[in-house]
């Protein structure tokens, strides 16, 4: 494997809430993500899913453990690091047209090449013409492209994706995934996306990590070894989809399970779980 | 702007504006009808009212009182808006700049006003400086609070999006706090108005010098009640000039909120 992109070492994030109230929500995650490969994580609900993606993106200081972007330490938000949030209504700017929204993403490029790169993103993302709009003129989903397109405008090394899909109806949440799948096949960044949706981790991935119930840790890792491009209806009628799906489904509620407390018998803080 | 009447958003506004004026002359009369029964020299008529406004208005009063009172409400809401607006930001924004300051405001806000003018005509001595410090003192805690609580209550998934998007310090605070809380800046700015008026009034009577209020109170002492009641009239004026120029003003400044536009855009 190349020099990963992306590296994190015994990742630890513990809150202090306002009350003084300490959790520990990653115990110690380790994940490498390669140059342009699709990375999912998945795992029950609470086991710190966005925390993970919030240390890994620079938004929140790990409490223990180390991450490193394109070879340097990673402290706090990094250019070539771009975050596409669940929330696309809270997510873009409400008082920017979608054009001017997207434009917030090229600040870093040359005045000059600006417009021109943000027209190519809503070309991508198939929102031409939709520059003048306002967010609240368009569809959840067109939002969420629009996102897209404020995420990719900057040509980033990693695409960090927190339940992208998760406020959209299902149908949408297909086609969004085909738009992602499509622009990451054409271009050259890695891609790391939280969910709880087994089947869009296995469908949109090259590997999917499951991690336990808070404090959480990296409980299984499952290589994606399906053919691309990959479709909708195609793909996921593959048996090997299946079989893939069925799997990650497994060890996601395995580790739900430790975390009620219905299968005692899982060592779940002590001893390695791999 | 309510007016249950008729519906839809262009009838809503005829209804508005029709009512509202057939409201306005409806009070008027009654004025009218209960003065001219009253026939009392303390409460002139409506008409008689008005036609002395015009007067005062086409007289030296412009030039001396009224002017003088506009530009003061104006300076004195200025200077409340910029440091209601900063300080708000900035206070709202660090919760150690909350906390810190959270007693000190609470007694600010609570301080009746007219209180601070004997105190105030020391420092500035008799007129308009006077009147603007005196307007600041009441007229920025509208602003402030409102601007402070809607940047302490900033959505987060708005902020962690600018942060990825590299705003930090200056450009953070324009470019993402003061449009995000633009709506509450502007509600807090109308109440800031309207309390800069009635404080611009109160301080003028209390030490103006000059101004409408100086001249509303001396009228009154010199028993011109009608040239008194033609005072409150331009008052009523002024006061509904300046909320009609802020109205269209936020019409069009946060005419991206959904609601504020009403229904005309995607017409």
């Amino acid at each position: 494997m190349a020099d990963p992109v992306l590296s994190i070492r015994n990742l630890g994030v513990t809150l202090t809430g306002r009350d003084g109230s300490v959790t520990e929500v990653t115990a110690n995650v380790s994940l490498d993500l390669a140059p342009g490969e699709f990375v999912s994580i998945v795992g029950p609900s609470g086991s710190g899913k966005t925390t993970l993606l919030r240390a890994a993106s620079g938004l929140r200081a790990p409490t223990s453990g180390q991450i490193s972007f394109a070879g340097r330490q990673l402290s706090g938000v990094a250019p070539g690091i771009s975050v596409v949030f669940q929330e696309y209504n809270k997510s873009l700017f409400p008082w920017l047209s979608i054009g001017r929204n997207v434009a917030m993403g090229a600040r870093r490029l040359p005045p000059a090449q600006r417009e021109e790169h943000v027209r190519e993103a809503l070309h991508k993302v198939g929102l031409d013409g939709f520059a003048s709009r306002y967010p609240w003129e368009l569809s959840g989903g067109m939002q969420q492209r629009a996102a897209l397109a404020r995420a990719l405008v900057s040509d980033p090394q990693v695409l960090m994706m927190d339940e992208p899909f998760a406020s959209v109806d299902a149908l949408t949440r297909g086609h969004l995934e085909d738009v992602v799948a499509d622009l990451w096949e054409r271009s050259s960044f890695a891609s790391l996306l939280v969910t709880h949706d087994v089947g869009e981790a296995v469908y949109l991935s090259d590997r999917v990590l499951v991690l336990s119930a808070r404090p959480s840790r990296v409980l299984a890792e499952i290589t994606v070894d399906l053919p691309r491009p990959r479709t909708q209806t195609q793909t996921r009628r593959l048996a090997r989809f299946v079989e893939l799906e069925a799997q990650v489904l497994e060890r996601v509620e395995e580790a739900g399970r430790v975390a009620v407390g219905l299968d005692p018998a899982a060592p779940m803080r002590e001893g390695s779980l791999r | 702007m309510t007016a249950p009447a008729l519906s839809g958003p262009r009838a809503r506004r005829v209804g508005y504006w029709g009512l509202g004026w057939l409201g306005a002359a409806a009070a008027a009369a009654i004025w009218q009808l209960v003065s001219a029964l009253m026939h009392s020299s303390i409460f002139p008529t409506f008409t008689s009212a008005a036609a002395k406004s015009w007067d005062l208005l086409d007289g030296p009063v412009l030039h001396q009182d009224l002017i003088p009172s506009i530009l003061r409400t104006l300076a004195g809401f200025a200077i409340s808006a910029v440091i209601g607006i900063v300080v708000g930001m900035i206070t709202g924004y660090y919760r150690a700049a909350r906390e810190w300051t959270s007693a000190v405001f609470d007694f600010g806000r609570s301080l009746p006003t007219p209180l601070l003018v004997p105190v105030a005509l020391v420092v500035f001595g008799l007129g308009g400086r006077m009147v603007v410090a005196v307007i600041v003192t009441a007229a920025v805690w509208p602003v402030l609070i409102n601007t402070a609580n809607a940047t302490a209550g900033l959505e987060p998934t708005l902020v962690d999006t600018a942060r990825v998007l590299g705003m930090r310090g200056r450009t953070f605070l324009w470019r993402l706090v003061l449009p995000a809380v633009s709506p509450q800046i502007f509600a807090g700015l109308r109440v800031a108005i309207s309390v800069s008026l009635a404080v611009m009034v109160v301080a003028e009577i209390l030490g103006g010098g000059s101004g409408i209020g100086y001249f509303i109170s001396s009228a009154q002492q010199s028993f011109q009640i009608t040239a008194s009641w033609a005072g409150v009239v331009i008052l009523c004026l002024l006061g509904w000039v300046f909320d009609s120029i802020f109205l269209l003003t936020e019409r069009r400044l946060l005419a991206w909120q959904r609601g504020t536009v009403g229904g005309d855009v995607n017409g």
